[in-house]
């Protein structure tokens, strides 16, 4: 008879608090991102549209690969380091200089340059290896994750484009001819030196 | 009618087949638009209940999502399984829905005024002919030549007998009130202010309110009694073999039902359409109070189902047996003896009525603090990233 009434007790306290909880829930804001709508690539445009209690993409989301060509050393690094070889790189002589990387504080120094920085992202697993090995940072991931295309060869991503590779292999080929001078020169001198000593 | 007679020339005879067919007509507009509504906003309020938005596409906030799917149901194939009874298996739907629908001819869309028919017997019609529904829901398992359908059909059956008992029992309690089985009369016995309402009225009465709606659920096969098409077990019980419009018909009945609960339980024990004196008899208020206190009555129905889980079948058995037909026939001697108390001393009635409200309106208070805790608890950050 007892447990009879503690049935009855039960039951009401069970629903009462169960229904309480479901209405709660009920003000609660939907926890949905309704992705296409909702701008989900940072915090500030979330908020424009999103009341929910969730975030934006997370800054260290390893979406599509982009490259800062202007701190490439072009040293092949990342090449090397990709476990299924979808970077190419060709790169040729340009002027010397100093580029200050994002991750070392020294600035290191430049002095060659890339005629062609493929990078076949439908081969690509996301590993993140090539940005570990990157010693300027010029190669990460960014938050795009929306990559679709209708042809597989248009998921080669070619960074260097066609000017600029003229560019650089014209610079490359005044370089060598001016080295190639500096060398007859020099020859030439060493050649007047050995005369006159003789 | 005078009009159509003597203007029209008509006989008397198709006077009130003409009236017949345009309250016939008024009457379904209103249940199959009430169902189609119900459907959607049982999806909107299922969905800000699970942390979700339910259907937002078609229409504004998705409202027009019911045509969609009335209209996608319609253009679908009407499959008949082999080896199915035929004949049963095409009139079911509508033997269902046609039990369902009957009962609007009692039930008050508004005033007194506006009841299709007030019959001197009009609750025990009401009682008898949502029966009909289960003889559709068990012809349905059997003719549909498949187990689990046949499961779901005997399931019904033997929950919604069972559930009949405490229902018509607690029907007996505003009835004592009423002193009429007339639905008019019955919303005549009740006042505007909640105390003169049938659910406060004794500490009995409000036992028989809680009863006839727990078991009003069990007839309309809700959750958390909705054995007869329990997805986990039984596919889709009595309706897995129907498709394309026989299932929209089913599927409207279901929905109907829902509207029917609400309907029910306002004009039986939540004081039905009436108003305060000034403003007794305006039929557009009545209609907005009738129908305010419905879809209150059909939200909470539906917060019910997103919340308690389904039973057992045993268990089922035993909240119908054990538990709410003691609490019925309390309701109903409880009810009989303080009105013959009531009978000997007329103030008391007044008072008690005021008590059950305040404590009712007190548990109220109570259960809104809890949402309050639970709210709070639940609108912390998740702090992911």
């Amino acid at each position: 008879m007892n447990a009879y009434f503690n049935n009855i007790k039960n039951g009401i306290q069970t629903v009462f608090e169960g229904m309480s909880i479901s209405l709660a829930s009920f003000f609660v804001h939907p926890v949905t991102i309704q992705y296409p709508e909702d701008d989900i690539s940072s915090a500030e445009n979330l908020k424009k549209t999103y009341k929910g209690q969730l975030g934006p993409m997370p800054e260290n989301y390893r979406g599509i690969l982009d490259v800062d060509l202007s701190i490439c050393t072009a040293c092949q690094l990342c090449v090397k380091a990709c476990p299924i070889d979808c970077i190419v790189i060709d790169a040729v002589k340009c002027d010397k200089s100093k580029v200050q990387g994002t991750k070392a504080e020294k600035p290191a120094v430049k002095t060659r340059t890339c005629t062609r920085f493929d990078i076949h992202m439908g081969k690509c697993m996301f590993c993140g290896l090539c940005t570990l090995a990157c010693p300027t940072g010029a190669i990460a991931h960014t938050k795009v994750f929306e990559m679709n295309k209708f042809q597989l060869q248009d998921l080669v991503l070619p960074f260097v484009s066609e000017d600029e590779k003229e560019k650089a292999i014209k610079r490359d080929s005044e370089l060598k001819a001016e080295a190639a001078a500096a060398k007859a020169a020099k020859a030439a001198k060493e050649a007047e030196k050995t005369e006159e000593e003789k | 009618m005078n009009l159509l007679t003597d203007t029209l020339g008509m006989t008397e005879l198709w006077a009130n087949v003409v009236i017949m067919l345009i309250v016939c007509t008024i009457v379904f507009a209103v249940f199959a638009l009430m169902s189609g509504i119900t459907s959607w906003a049982e999806r909107r309020i299922a969905g800000r209940m699970q942390s979700r938005y339910g259907c937002n596409r078609v229409g504004p906030f998705g409202i027009l999502q019911f045509v969609a799917d009335a209209v996608k149901l319609i253009l679908k194939e009407d499959l008949i399984p082999d080896g199915a009874d035929r004949f049963l298996y095409k009139i079911t739907p509508y033997l269902c829905l046609m039990g369902v629908l009957a009962t609007l001819v009692v039930l008050p869309l508004g005033s007194r005024a506006m009841i299709v028919a007030d019959l001197n017997v009009g609750v025990l019609y009401f009682i008898s002919i949502t029966s009909i529904v289960v003889i559709g829901i068990l012809m349905a398992g059997w003719s549909s030549n498949n187990k689990w359908s046949l499961l779901g059909g005997m399931r019904s059956a033997a929950q919604i007998v069972s559930y009949e008992i405490p229902v018509a029992m607690a029907l007996l309690t505003p009835i004592l009130i009423a002193g009429s089985l007339s639905m008019g009369d019955l919303l005549d016995s009740q006042g505007w202010l909640p105390w003169e309402w049938a659910a406060f009225q004794t500490p009995f009465s409000a036992l028989a309110f809680f009863v006839f709606f727990i078991g009003s659920l069990a007839e309309g096969n809700r959750t958390p009694f909705d054995l007869p098409e329990a997805e986990s077990e039984l596919v889709s019980g009595f309706n897995t073999e129907y498709s394309g419009f026989r299932f929209a018909v089913f599927f409207m009945a279901e929905y109907g039902n829902v509207f029917l609960i609400g309907l029910s339980t306002t004009a039986l024990f939540l004081g039905g359409p009436n108003l305060p004196g000034f403003l007794q008899g305006n039929p557009f208020l009545s209609v907005a109070v009738m129908m305010l206190k419905t879809f209150f009555v059909m939200f909470v129905v539906i917060w019910l189902r997103w919340t308690l889980p389904r039973f057992r079948i045993d268990q089922l058995m035993d909240l119908s047996w054990k538990y709410l037909l003691p609490c019925a026939l309390i309701a109903f001697f409880g009810q009989s003896v303080f009105m013959l108390v009531a009978h000997e001393i007329p103030a008391i009635t007044p008072i008690t009525a005021i008590v059950v409200f305040i404590v009712f309106l007190l548990t109220m208070v109570k259960f809104f603090g809890r949402i309050r805790t639970n709210y709070k608890e639940q609108s912390i950050p998740v702090g992911l990233n």
